[in-house]
């Protein structure tokens, strides 16, 4: 099974295209982060910059992981489902579910592995570069060295392989069952996800106004809240279609695919969830903390301020790595549905209804992402805001909301049509014959 | 250019003449590589006929259905469904061209997983931005002996009700010419036969144009005539065919083909 796994990723490495980049950017990031543990670790580091190094590396690192591992399984899932058919066939010809199993787990784990060793030369620079914005801030001492060890090593690789692992593990197993029911530990965690999310944002009364780790509990509840609501997203789903009068052939169609589809599209919901949750709760969060220190008088301006961009710097990494995952499994998803896209064609749709179609259900998407991944960030900035200034909104106005709204429509409409205007190239006889 | 009678008259609908092609050539590839799959096939077939193509693989069925069916252009030669000459234009074009007056009945049914028996039935209309009559759409269905399943999915029926689904998709929308490709190419006898009834009763009792691609021998009796076809050409016409005049002429079209080259 092993020697199969290997042909099969030797004889089209296209397919694991999606895979390896998921893994590549996601190790690259956690060892980006967990190199600052090595750097801090360090001989002659003072205990000023080493602190410094080893809390930016904890908080970003800890959500980070959480990213990486959800992007990684997500991308991997899609992956798996792809290939029930190649599955099934194998299946009837005398596999077994253990050997199915080794041979995608194996596979997988071969795919995060080259992932993970093509990103340590890129999460090197990154580590080196992250250092010299601490350096710039004046955060940490001029003499420290970057160093890239065992920790950033064995982080990015431990976490890219079991998330790979993992994941494979779950999708396959999905796959295999004949009858597919409800997963119980889904919904378990999402509620496991929703409650921790809850008292880690509610634990922000706990600290004063002036705490410096005031932002670490309600930035890690909006994500948790929203790791939770992107778990229960297939039901939320469902929730709007129904409530959704949408006419039209492609309407009709898209609400139709939507809600069939709906634990498909978990994976490109979850990254638009997690996308606009992220960036919106922690650039309000950070703007609030900017107008708060500015307005209690000028003192530490200059470090405010180096803060601020640093602050701006890691969130900027993450958000582009989530955004980049989004566009990574909505065209891993578009290209899967060319044989789909074929059968409409050959029942009368013209290029410009399927376009239609993919559109609105494009649009549903980015919606109800928008929606959720908003809710979980106001969970997070309505306390961090009560706390810090005393009143319930920041004044910061829509304008950042507005920009997260126009790059996630953007991103996940752009790159759906895009692909499946691709897709569409191909004539819709030869589509609907293709293996999927 | 013109149009030339095929010999039968009708007293009603818009053209005696449900298909004609006229010198129709479509070549794969380019130079070294190329294929010709048509070449040079005229023919003609009347309004409520009911036509088999036969022929050995890469003998062009496929691409002759393709040809006539507006889902491939031909490189040279006419193609009229109709009387409705079909005329250059991208996929659009095409797309609106089938639209009532073409329909598919394939051999991987090619259903949509994600829509009901009835959601599928009527999605030609619904692309087409017609009127959905569901006392019809219950009635089409009922006739394909699936008027109790209009709420499944594709995935919870069998091949034979899939293909039949299909053809209620197909008959739905009143098209001029219904094109099968091996329709009964994955069915077990039984369900096979159910299709083949079905694909005769909308010619004889519906007066609807059935042209079907097979290679089964059997499957191609049901119709009122077989069009051989061999090298991209037209080999032959054989009307009122038996199972077993169908096969011994197809078994001397092989050899023919092979006298010949």
């Amino acid at each position: 099974m092993f020697m199969l796994a290997m042909r099969s990723i030797r004889q089209r490495p296209g397919r694991f295209l999606a895979t390896l980049l998921a893994a590549f950017l996601g190790a690259g990031i956690i060892m980006t982060f967990n190199s600052l543990y090595d750097t801090a670790g360090g001989p002659g580091v003072d205990p000023v910059s080493s602190d410094t190094l080893t809390t930016s590396a904890s908080v970003v690192g800890g959500y980070g992981t959480l990213l990486v591992f959800f992007a990684v399984a997500s991308t991997l899932t899609v992956n798996v489902r792809q290939r029930a058919g190649e599955l099934e066939l194998l299946r009837c010809s005398g596999a077994t579910p253990g050997q199915l199993r080794r041979m995608v787990v194996g596979e997988s784990v071969a795919v995060a592995l080259i992932g993970a060793v093509l990103a340590i030369g890129p999460a090197m620079l990154g580590g080196r570069a992250l250092l010299d914005v601490f350096q710039d801030s004046g955060q940490v001492a001029e003499s420290v060295e970057p160093s890239f060890g065992v920790v950033a090593l064995m982080s990015g690789v431990d976490i890219t392989l079991v998330a790979a692992a993992g994941a494979a593990f779950l999708a396959v197993r999905r796959a295999t069952r004949a009858r597919r029911q409800r997963g119980r530990a889904r919904t378990l965690l999402a509620y496991a996800a929703l409650g921790t999310g809850a008292v880690s944002v509610t634990s922000t009364f706990a600290f004063s106004a002036t705490d410096e780790a005031l932002m670490a509990t309600p930035a890690y509840g909006a994500i948790l809240l929203s790791v939770g609501c992107a778990l229960l997203a297939p039901r939320l789903l469902k929730g709007v279609l129904d409530r959704l009068p949408l006419t039209g052939a492609s309407g009709w169609l898209a609400v139709r695919n939507l809600r069939r589809r709906a634990d498909h599209l978990s994976g490109i919901l979850m990254s638009l969830i997690l996308f606009t949750a992220v960036s919106v709760a922690t650039l309000y969060m950070q703007g609030v903390e900017s107008d708060a220190v500015k307005a209690s008088g000028a003192v530490k301006t200059v470090d405010a301020k180096n803060l601020q961009t640093l602050n701006l710097t890691v969130v900027g990494i993450i958000v582009v790595f989530v955004c980049v995952m989004l566009v990574n499994s909505l065209y891993a998803a578009t290209t899967y549905r060319s044989q789909e896209f074929g059968r409409q064609r050959l029942a009368g749709a013209s290029p410009r209804q399927v376009l239609g179609t993919v559109g609105v259900e494009g649009l549903i998407l980015t919606a109800v992402g928008l929606f959720f991944g908003t809710v979980a960030a106001l969970a997070g900035i309505i306390p961090f805001t009560l706390v810090r200034t005393d009143s319930v909104l920041p004044h910061q106005g829509l304008g950042i909301w507005l920009a997260v709204v126009a790059i996630a429509t953007a991103a996940t409409i752009g790159t759906s049509l895009a692909t499946a205007r691709r897709v569409l190239r191909t004539p819709a006889v030869e589509a609907v014959g293709l293996a999927a | 250019m013109f149009r030339t009678g095929s010999g039968r008259t009708h007293e009603t609908g818009p053209a005696a003449e449900a298909l004609r092609l006229v010198r129709v050539s479509r070549t794969y590839g380019t130079d070294d590589s190329a294929v010709t799959a048509l070449d040079g096939v005229t023919l003609s077939l009347a309004r409520g006929t009911f036509t088999a193509v036969m022929g050995p693989s890469g003998s062009g069925k496929s691409t002759l259905l393709q040809c006539a069916a507006g889902l491939d252009r031909p490189d040279s030669g006419i193609v009229r469904v109709d009387g409705t000459e079909l005329t250059g234009g991208g996929e659009a074009a095409l797309t609106r061209f089938r639209r009532g007056r073409v329909g598919f009945v394939f051999q991987q049914y090619n259903l949509l997983e994600t829509l009901t028996v009835a959601q599928n039935t009527v999605l030609p209309l619904k692309l087409a931005g017609r009127k959905v009559d569901r006392r019809r759409v219950r009635e089409v269905l009922t006739a394909v002996g699936l008027g109790d399943r209009l709420g499944h999915r594709p995935d919870q029926l069998s091949g034979g009700q899939r293909q039949r689904v299909a053809i209620a998709r197909a008959l739905v929308a009143d098209p001029r010419v219904i094109f099968a490709d091996e329709p009964t190419g994955a069915l077990d006898t039984r369900s096979a036969r159910d299709v083949l009834r079905l694909l005769q009763e909308a010619v004889r009792v519906h007066g609807r144009t059935v042209v079907m691609v097979t290679h089964d021998p059997v499957a191609a009796s049901y119709a009122d005539s077989v069009l051989f076809l061999a090298d991209g050409r037209l080999a032959g016409r054989m009307d009122v065919p038996t199972p077993d005049a169908v096969a011994e002429r197809l078994a001397h079209l092989g050899d023919d083909v092979t006298a010949g080259v």
